[in-house]
């Protein structure tokens, strides 16, 4: 017995300084590998950032420039003149912020029903849902453009900006899901009590999905702060138009120096780089519970 | 340079003892050094009508396109009061929004109004029942080349009169000078060279009655062959307008072809020390003794059906394109070329200007204008332009064997798209 | 159960009748739109004016063409890079695993309009950091937006880089759902970690990146932002233009509805193919 032990041992430290030496090895390859393409994909963020910063000249020269300019105001002054860039971007906040409340609220009810509820029709109703996700945009845009901007002539409003993108299958089924894990009891218990449906939903379901809901919610916003087509098609003053419009119609305009636009992409960029950092984990959540089946 | 909302609130202001008219405020949406003459020309405007104030919003020829469309799609919503548009692409408008321009001719644009104007500007505004916009400026198409560089490879640009004295001149002007490349073309964003080369030898995407598609006639044929030879001598590289600019201003590129009001465009974006070194000369042409005039571009003001100023709009308009004061303004801060007849016997176009080596430009593009054949635009400009881009770009990268076959395959695209005859 | 119906379209009513509104009535209306000439007042039917013409369009197969490149280009390479980025994040031994994350998983959050106007500047030709870094080192940068393939090269590099990250979190949700145990026992029998990745980790990693091909097809599917501002709406000479361009093109500056619309048919019909081609494929073998 003693022998066998001494030389299980003996073979088990073996391994593991074999298991240290191959884990340096893989470490230093992991990392080998990994730095130098993580700095390469940060590049094109770092240089946004320091690019804001740079007059023409700067930008021209033909040396590479990694340090900050001195112009990062007069590109936000220009920027500023040029497109109105921060009326644009109250523009942008509003209709995110509208757009996440109401969706949510529509995809929350829409995904309770669907959890909560035997009903006529329900198979029909989860599979246009489900059949919608596949299917891109263009299949409306033209008839949604045609509806909004020539037959309810609301082109440049807030309305047109907001309620045609509040459809969208993936926030169902993420509600469902999050409602799905909820204990069933505690919403018959609630009945038997007597509270009433809308009651139900509103102060026991609503409030414990509420980390999914946080992650839908910062799915929502990111999506409408940087939609970009829905609103280059429906607004045309500049007043109206969110900042990534007013961004891309600086693009390709030789009047318009480079600092300003890459100014723009800063501002445009850096409150969502923000809610990345905080907020990670919903973040996280909100891309991944897509795939979840 | 920068885009810049001017107002003419100081003016207002200086003057707003005086006046009780009531005030009123106009938005104008214009591109490039044209929406610039707009705003040079406020001025003029303010000292007659201080009470109405003038936005002018300069943005991209493209964005100006895509949110006009856009607006009158969406029946006039968000449309300024005053719109530019490019006359071969006004019809675009006139056929699908009739509605979308306001009518002139209520403002009080009468026949002596439109008598003003070359007729083959009014072409496309008057449809009969309605006036769509004012004739703003013409292209005649004219070659700017650098005197110096011409100079070290002496070559006499006065000599260069067909296309064919232009490839050897290329040839000389780039053995000379170091780095730069005789010409430049939209190549891969638009078929400028093609068209302003096919309106010279009479020849258009659709015949004048805009019934038919003439874009695989022999005048074309010729145009197409002319773009190929000089791509392939390697005289020409692409670059899209802003840099043709930049190339022009870097001193990479000798000569540029293009419509008169390119004249602003390059004076002001040029280093100063450019002062001289520039001048002006006709089109070559493909065969001696050939016609050497052409057009490219030119622009239309519209005021929308929408504004809720049309008076004051039209008050605008009326004084910048129908007054030699608003079109000779233009013409000097931004090279502008009016089609408002009377204009052209201003004093001024017969100065010399200094900027081009004390040459009279002026006299010189003016003198190609009763040469130039009309071009019609028809409302599938755009569709032709799109069909003959590419077409270019597979004749150059030698998918058909002859410029014809190229075009008589254009031409049955075309002719697909819009559902119009090939011409016989 | 009567009551049960009332109150689930209750809770279903307002999402319903977006949908109503904004979807499935432009579905029909587009479908409706796709017979007519819209060229000239009025329309008028005239079905050989739009699906009459699509199958012959050599502008239409040149932009089909074009997304089918970047499909079988970029989504492959995209989704391989993923994997192996999920794999490495993944990894027990890696350090400094926030800022890996955070560099990986940026791209994510930046507008297509903010990281458009980046790549469209860091090319560029004369003074973009890319052919200057190029220079550095000898070698002549290509004038990225006056070449066909140089262009398309662009814009495949920037939309992996915008949405690498994104795939990698999915499928690093998907390896952490593997459970361990799986692995304590292959390592008992001895298998080396490649076969561990080739014979456990990837069968089981299946459906995950099934997920992200289909969502990355029909992103590719989509495709508008990207062509229309790095390479300057489609350039040069329509060799970037997509399927979202061109139905744009046509559209919204040829006004040309009637035709957008059986573009916009045929995207669609082409994306739930493809997407039900990667689903067959992916249930095969269960």
């Amino acid at each position: 017995m003693s022998t066998v032990s001494t030389q299980m041992t003996s073979q088990n430290a073996k391994r593991v300084r074999t298991r240290q030496q191959t884990d340096r090895f893989n470490s230093l390859l992991i990392h080998a590998v990994l730095v130098p393409v993580a700095i390469l994909w940060l590049m094109p963020v770092y240089m946004m950032f320091i690019f804001a910063s740079m007059g023409d000249s700067a930008l021209f020269s033909p040396k590479i420039l990694l340090l900050p300019g001195k112009e990062a105001w007069s590109n936000l002054v220009n920027l500023q003149a040029d497109t109105a860039f921060l009326r644009t971007l109250f523009n942008s906040v509003v209709v995110g912020i509208v757009y996440t409340i109401l969706s949510v609220t529509l995809t929350a009810m829409a995904g309770w029903a669907l959890v909560r509820y035997q009903f006529y029709g329900k198979t029909v109703v989860t599979a246009l849902i489900l059949g919608t996700m596949t299917l891109p945009f263009f299949v409306v845009v033209i008839p949604q453009f045609i509806m909004i901007a020539r037959d309810f002539g609301m082109a440049n409003t807030w309305v047109a900006l907001i309620l045609p993108p509040l459809f969208n299958s993936l926030g169902v089924l993420f509600m469902r899901q999050a409602f799905s894990m909820l204990p069933k009891e505690l919403f018959e218990a609630a009945q038997v009590e007597g509270v009433k449906e809308w009651q139900i939903f509103l102060y026991v379901a609503l409030p414990l999905a509420r980390p999914m809901i946080a992650a839908l919610s910062i799915i929502l916003f990111l999506h409408s702060w940087n939609n970009y087509l829905w609103p280059l098609l429906i607004t045309n003053e500049r007043s109206m138009m969110t900042a990534p419009v007013a961004l891309g119609s600086l693009i390709g305009n030789t009047d318009i120096s480079w600092g300003s636009i890459m100014m723009g992409a800063s501002l445009l960029t850096a409150p969502m780089l923000a809610v990345f950092i905080f907020l990670q984990r919903h973040f996280m959540a909100g891309i991944t519970a897509g795939a979840v089946k | 340079m920068h885009n810049r909302m001017i107002t003419a609130t100081a003016v207002l202001a200086l003057t707003a003892g005086m006046a009780m008219a009531e005030k009123s405020e106009i938005t104008v949406w214009g591109w490039g050094v044209a929406a610039s003459s707009l705003m040079a020309t406020v001025e003029g405007f303010n000292a007659l009508n201080p009470d109405i104030t003038v936005n002018v919003e300069q943005m991209g020829y493209s964005q100006v396109k895509s949110r006009v469309l856009a607006a009158c799609a969406a029946g006039g919503t968000g449309l300024p009061d005053v719109f530019q548009f490019q006359n071969v692409e006004m019809e675009l408008i006139t056929a699908q929004f009739p509605d979308c321009a306001a009518d002139l001719a209520e403002l009080g644009f009468g026949d002596d109004d439109a008598a003003k104007f070359p007729e083959f500007k009014m072409t496309a505004l008057d449809t009969g029942d309605k006036i769509h916009g004012m004739p703003w400026d013409t292209g005649p198409v004219m070659m700017f080349y650098r005197r110096d560089f011409y100079e070290n490879a002496g070559v006499d640009a006065a000599s260069i009169v067909t296309w064919d004295d232009f490839i050897e001149a290329g040839k000389k002007v780039q053995a000379a000078n170091d780095g730069v490349v005789m010409t430049n073309d939209n190549l891969n964003g638009g078929a400028e060279w093609f068209r302003m080369i096919a309106n010279e030898q009479g020849c258009g995407y659709f015949t004048l009655d805009g019934e038919s598609i003439s874009i695989n006639q022999p005048g074309c044929v010729a145009a197409l062959d002319v773009l190929k030879t000089v791509v392939d001598e390697g005289l020409l590289t692409a670059g899209d307008f802003g840099e043709r600019l930049q190339n022009s201003a870097a001193g990479a590129v000798a000569t540029q072809m293009n419509g008169a009001w390119f004249e602003g465009s390059l004076r002001t974006n040029v280093p100063e020390d450019h002062a001289g070194k520039w001048g002006m000369y006709l089109m070559p042409t493909v065969a001696e003794g050939g016609p050497r005039a052409a057009n490219v571009g030119g622009s239309l003001l519209a005021i929308s059906n929408t504004s809720d100023n049309k008076e004051a709009a039209y008050k605008y308009i009326d004084y910048t394109l129908g007054t030699n004061e608003g079109q000779i303004t233009m013409l000097r801060e931004y090279g502008l070329v009016p089609s408002l007849l009377s204009a052209l016997d201003d004093p001024y176009v017969a100065e010399p200007r200094d900027f081009w080596g004390g040459q009279t430009v002026w006299l010189d593009v003016l003198a190609t204008l009763d040469d130039i054949v009309p071009a019609v635009g028809t409302p599938f400009f755009g569709d032709a332009d799109q069909v003959m881009q590419a077409t270019q770009i597979a004749y150059i990268n030698g998918e058909f064997s002859t410029a014809q076959e190229a075009l008589d395959d254009a031409a049955r695209q075309i002719s697909f798209n819009t559902g119009l005859p090939i011409a016989e | 159960m009567r009551k049960r119906n009332l109150t689930a379209y209750g809770f279903l009513t307002p999402y319903l009748a977006i949908f109503a509104v904004f979807w499935f009535w432009p579905i029909l209306y587009s479908f409706y739109l796709s017979f007519l000439s819209t060229r000239r007042l009025p329309w008028s039917w005239n079905p050989g004016m739009t699906w009459g013409r699509i199958y012959q369009d050599p502008a239409f197969f040149n932009a089909l063409w074009n997304t089918l490149k970047i499909l079988l280009i970029q989504v492959p390479v995209m989704i391989a890079l993923a994997t192996i980025l999920a794999v490495l994040l993944n990894s027990r031994l890696l350090k400094a695993r926030g800022l890996m994350r955070f560099a990986f998983f940026a791209p994510v959050v930046i507008g297509e309009a903010a990281y458009a106007a980046v790549f469209r500047l860091m090319f560029n030709a004369e003074f973009g950091i890319v052919n200057k870094t190029l220079g550095q080192m000898g070698i002549e940068g290509p004038n990225w937006f006056g070449h066909p393939d140089a262009a398309m090269a662009v814009i495949i590099i920037a939309v992996t880089w915008r949405w690498m990250g994104y795939n990698a979190i999915i499928i690093l949700s998907g390896l952490q759902s593997i459970p361990e145990d799986v692995y304590e026992a292959a390592k008992l029998d001895n298998v080396s970690p490649r076969q561990q990745f080739l014979y456990i980790t990837l069968p089981l990693l299946r459906p995950v990146i099934l997920f992200c091909i289909v969502l990355s097809v029909i992103g590719s599917m989509q495709l508008f932002a990207e062509p229309f501002l790095i390479t300057n709406q489609g350039g040069p000479g329509g060799a970037t233009e997509t399927l979202g361009l061109f139905l744009y093109r046509q559209g919204f500056l040829n006004l040309n509805f009637g035709y957008a619309s059986a573009i916009a048919y045929t995207i669609a019909a082409l994306a739930v193919a493809i997407s039900a081609l990667n689903l067959w494929v992916g249930r095969e073998r269960e």
